[in-house]
């Protein structure tokens, strides 16, 4: 049998060798080159001659804010607005990742069955469309909403949420808080219990099983999970628009904001850095947990 | 222990469910209001099923989610065997990388750069339109290949290879051992793939957004339009039918997953008990399966193709307001109906009219100058009729075709806009006022733009969310000029609107009606015509006034022929239509804007209908019109203040 394996590859059928093809083809074209569009559309101008303004732009564009003494700062526009949306993208990320290990973790845990249907009402919000799921949102948290109604019904008085960070982080946390438990889950679930019987067999505490086994072994669930809330709710903005009032810009706001003023350079200029910050990002972290997964098992 | 982890997935649950509850209650609410419960009724299912417009979006949604999920998934099975088969190593990563890439980058910039690209190309062959269903179908492709292919790949790799390999030790050509062992092996991931691909075709609202085409909007689209404007428990009605429906689904899918399980455990156990029984009894339930989904598919594709493969009409492409025709809810005219039955009765030539809608002019503007649509008819106001004469993106009209034009008030020709009346048939006009809720402003505080500063009011005042409005009511209020080039005027328009933020609730557009009707907030400037819309539809609580400040915008609303119009004369005869008496004044009441039509001003049923206070506010006696409107209308701004204007926005919204 010494000869069977290239045996093996050579019967490969002329349609299988072809099969990779038409996919090849169209991620070329409507998957990279749409990306070197970003880029060329980012670095011309309106007669699509070389310039570099718009990078410029969205680095030294400053405005001057007039605080409630009267007293005037110069700030930088777009850091300024690219800054809030990476803070509010984080906190939301970290509430969901909070929120969700303990619940992946108990779904993990459950007889099978429990497992399947737990997991099957955990998706059924992502199936409704996501614009009514924040729009259901806007109409409990505004100030003639059904929170408000409930806390004046019970004597609490009134709460202000609609309009505020927090009202937008919520949104983040809702829309997104699916995504987050679904990798971790299906990482845990496949973990080995006989791992933790030895860790536990081995001396260690339930917390310490946690964290020298649990933890390093759903790492990668944790990092699918980060990545998959952190990036749409960096880029968001519908949720910034309905419960954040309008009232403020996020990085997603800017970028369809100069998409609706026609101004389309500038829009992928924005695109074009928001890409080439998430890139590294995303590269750091996935170097991060190659260590650590190699690392720690 | 287990008790805490029973009471935590209950508060998640809470959390994930409660408004998704909320929705479904207040589907049922007979009230239009959002938040109070007043008696059960099914009348918002009644007017979900007679919104034509959201029907047909819901049919959009449809066939796109099932051309894409079907094209994606046979593309992404194929890709998945041959990355499966890649040996090279490197070739095996670059191919990885790329298809995570869609998976990775934010939708926001998927939808940016394939429009980019599509105007891109559509200019250098210098096509009219470059956005269509097709190039909306290939992003949906686009995004739905990798998670296709990501759910084929591990099926691939977890598959005995040794199984294909017997195959054709027994005879079996590659082909037929791939067709006959492989693919019922890799089933599950397909069929995952597939149902993964049409509900994220289905739900996708950002990249469609970006490389939407003219006559096809898909439902997330049209759910947005709505959210921007007056949203009604219709929406509600919908999002309970969706939930049920996928409700039934996954019942459905777990009960035939349960019937498979128990086959398997079957078959295991007898497995066990005959040792000569084969090795693999072949699961044919995922096979009845795949095929019914097929069919399903080809027979919905194959009903669309003979269903758009009829009789080809003429098509008519309109593309105007939000709202802004009388559209047959409520047992008004349904004006596009009744175009394309008068123009069959009349010529003898069916037309179909694709009606789409916007957000503001600059939105349409920027749709239109990127070539990245194509419309007959447009509605543009006045400095952007000016604008686009003045860029040459306007057809000079043929007013042998539009007779009607004659019953258009002295007052509404040669404006500024359109000094010699070739681009344009005035269709509404208006003027801007202050709305307020008496039952918390105090009579005494309105009657001028002064009410929006009061500090009394703080968090109840609603601002323009659109740099020129908000800024305007700024300038009026200081008597400036708002059509100025002084870049130190239009600093201290902004330094009045940084002053009024900390009291301006929210700034929004549309989002108007629902705050200002629930009482919300209780003091906006809004458009005459809309504060009756108000009216109509607010709370108990709210008692909605209305005055105008002085000075003030007037503006005109204008119906327009693009330079990309594929039939002239079609569109022509539109426009005439829509002046004739019985369009023009079902809009007129409809969208309660004044008509610059004596057809409709001088008709005694419409004045009867419209009674004595509404005239009144909608009609004032201003003197002259065109005096007041040549000086306080918006003039175009030249590219260099619309820059600057565009800043002082960004720089108000950062703080």
């Amino acid at each position: 049998m010494k000869n069977a394996e290239p045996r093996v590859s050579r019967r490969v059928s002329l349609a299988q060798r072809m099969a990779l093809a038409p996919y090849s083809l169209w991620a070329v074209l409507f998957i990279l080159v749409p990306l070197v569009f970003v880029a060329y559309y980012a670095f011309t101008d309106d007669g699509f001659r070389f310039t570099t303004e718009n990078i410029t732009r969205f680095f030294t564009a400053t405005s001057s804010l007039v605080g409630d003494d009267g007293t005037v700062r110069e700030v930088h526009t777009y850091l300024v607005i690219f800054w809030r949306s990476v803070k509010l993208a984080v906190i939301s990320t970290a509430i969901c990742l909070l929120m969700g290990y303990p619940i992946a973790y108990i779904i993990a845990r459950a007889a099978p069955r429990t497992q399947k249907t737990i997991i099957t009402l955990i998706m059924i919000p992502m199936w409704m469309n996501f614009l009514i799921r924040t729009y259901a949102w806007m109409t409990i948290l505004q100030d003639t909403g059904l929170l408000n109604s409930l806390l004046g019904a019970l004597h609490f008085g009134q709460a202000h949420i609609i309009g505020t960070e927090a009202a937008v982080v919520i949104g983040m946390v809702y829309d997104y808080f699916p995504y987050m438990i679904l990798p971790i889950y299906s990482v845990m679930a496949k973990m080995d219990t006989r791992l933790l019987e030895a860790a536990r067999d081995l001396g260690c505490n339930s917390f310490g099983v946690l964290r020298r086994v649990i933890f390093p072994l759903s790492l990668p669930g944790v990092v699918s999970g980060v990545t998959m809330v952190l990036i749409p709710s960096i880029s968001t903005f519908y949720i910034s628009q309905k419960l954040g009032n309008g009232k403020f810009f996020l990085i997603g706001d800017a970028i369809e904001g100069q998409y609706v003023a026609n101004n389309l350079h500038f829009a992928a200029a924005i695109a074009f850095v928001l890409m080439i910050i998430l890139l590294v990002v995303m590269a750091l972290m996935k170097r991060y947990t190659d260590s650590r997964v190699r690392g720690g098992v | 222990m287990k008790r805490a982890a029973k009471i935590y997935t209950v508060l998640i649950f809470l959390f994930l469910f409660a408004p998704i509850a909320i929705l479904l209650v207040f589907s049922f609410n007979e009230a239009k209001s959002l938040s109070v419960f007043s008696d059960f009724s099914f009348k918002w299912y009644l007017e979900l099923f007679r919104d034509n417009e959201t029907l047909g979006a819901l049919k959009n949604t449809l066939i796109l989610a099932v051309c894409a999920s079907v094209i994606s998934t046979i593309m992404g099975t194929a890709a998945a065997v041959g990355i499966n088969k890649l040996r090279n190593r490197y070739l095996r990563a670059a191919m990885d990388t790329v298809t995570n890439i869609p998976m990775m980058n934010p939708d926001i910039i998927t939808g940016i750069s394939l429009m980019l690209m599509f105007v891109f190309v559509g200019s250098l062959f210098g096509m009219s339109t470059s956005l269509s269903f097709w190039t909306m179908l290939i992003a949906h492709i686009t995004f739905c290949l990798p998670y296709v292919i990501l759910q084929v790949l591990p099926k691939l790799q977890q598959m005995d290879r040794s199984l294909p390999e017997a195959a054709m030790d027994l005879g079996c050509t590659p082909m037929r051992a791939f067709l006959r062992v492989e693919i019922p092996e890799i089933l599950p991931g397909i069929i995952t793939g597939m149902i993964m691909a049409f509900t994220l075709s289905l739900d996708d609202f950002v990249i469609s957004y970006f490389t939407q085409g003219n006559g096809f909007q898909t439902l997330p689209i049209r759910i947005y339009n709505m959210t921007k404007k007056t949203v009604t428990p219709k929406m509600y009605a919908l999002a309970t039918i969706i939930f049920f429906v996928i409700l039934a689904l996954l019942m459905l899918t777990n009960l035939v997953d349960e019937d498979d399980s128990k086959k398997f455990r079957a078959a295991r156990e007898a497995k066990r008990s005959r040792r000569s029984r084969p090795a693999r009894e072949p699961n044919r339930r995922p096979v009845r399966i795949a095929v019914s989904l097929l069919l399903i598919a080809a027979l919905l594709i194959g009903g669309i193709s003979i269903y758009s493969s009829r009789v080809q009409p003429l098509v008519l492409n309109v593309y105007n307001w939000g709202e802004y025709i009388s559209d047959g809810s409520d047992d008004t005219l349904d004006t596009i109906r009744a175009f394309q039955e008068w123009y069959q009765e009349t010529y003898g030539v069916p037309v179909r009219v694709n009606y789409d809608t916007y957000a503001s002019n600059e939105d349409m503007y920027a749709k239109l100058k990127s070539g990245a649509v194509s419309y007959d008819v447009i509605i543009p106001s006045d400095y952007m009729v000016a604008r686009m004469a003045d860029e040459g993106m306007l057809l000079p009209l043929n007013f042998e075709n539009i007779p009607n034009y004659q019953y258009i008030s002295e007052d509404f020709r040669g404006l500024y806009y359109d000094p010699d009346d070739i681009y344009s048939v005035p269709y509404t006009y208006g003027i801007v006022g202050v709305i307020y809720n008496a039952n918390v402003v105090d009579e005494a505080d309105t009657g001028s733009w002064d009410l929006l500063w009061n500090e009394k009011y703080a968090g109840n005042i609603l601002q323009f969310n659109n740099a020129r409005d908000a800024l305007a009511t700024a300038m009026y209020r200081d008597r400036l000029d708002v059509n100025t080039s002084d870049h130190a005027v239009w600093d201290q328009a902004l330094a009045g609107l940084t002053a009024q933020r900390s009291l301006v609730k929210s700034y929004v557009m549309d989002e108007i009606f629902n705050m200002m009707e629930s009482g919300e907030a209780a003091i906006a400037p809004y458009y005459a015509g809309d504060y009756f819309t108000m009216l109509d539809a607010q709370a108990d609580s709210v008692d909605l006034q209305f005055f105008y400040p002085k000075p003030t915008n007037y503006f005109v609303d204008a119906m327009c022929i693009p330079a990309c119009c594929q039939n002239q004369e079609l569109a022509e005869r539109f426009i005439d239509f829509m002046l004739s008496k019985e369009a023009a004044v079902a809009n007129a009441e409809y969208i309660y804007y004044a008509s610059p039509n004596s057809l409709v001003y001088d008709d005694a049923d419409y004045i009867d209908e419209m009674g004595e206070d509404v005239m009144e506010i909608l009609y004032p006696d201003l003197g002259s019109f065109r005096e007041l409107y040549n000086q306080y209308a918006y003039r175009n701004l030249d590219g260099e203040t619309l820059a600057y204007v565009n800043q002082l926005w960004e720089t108000l919204k950062i703080n």
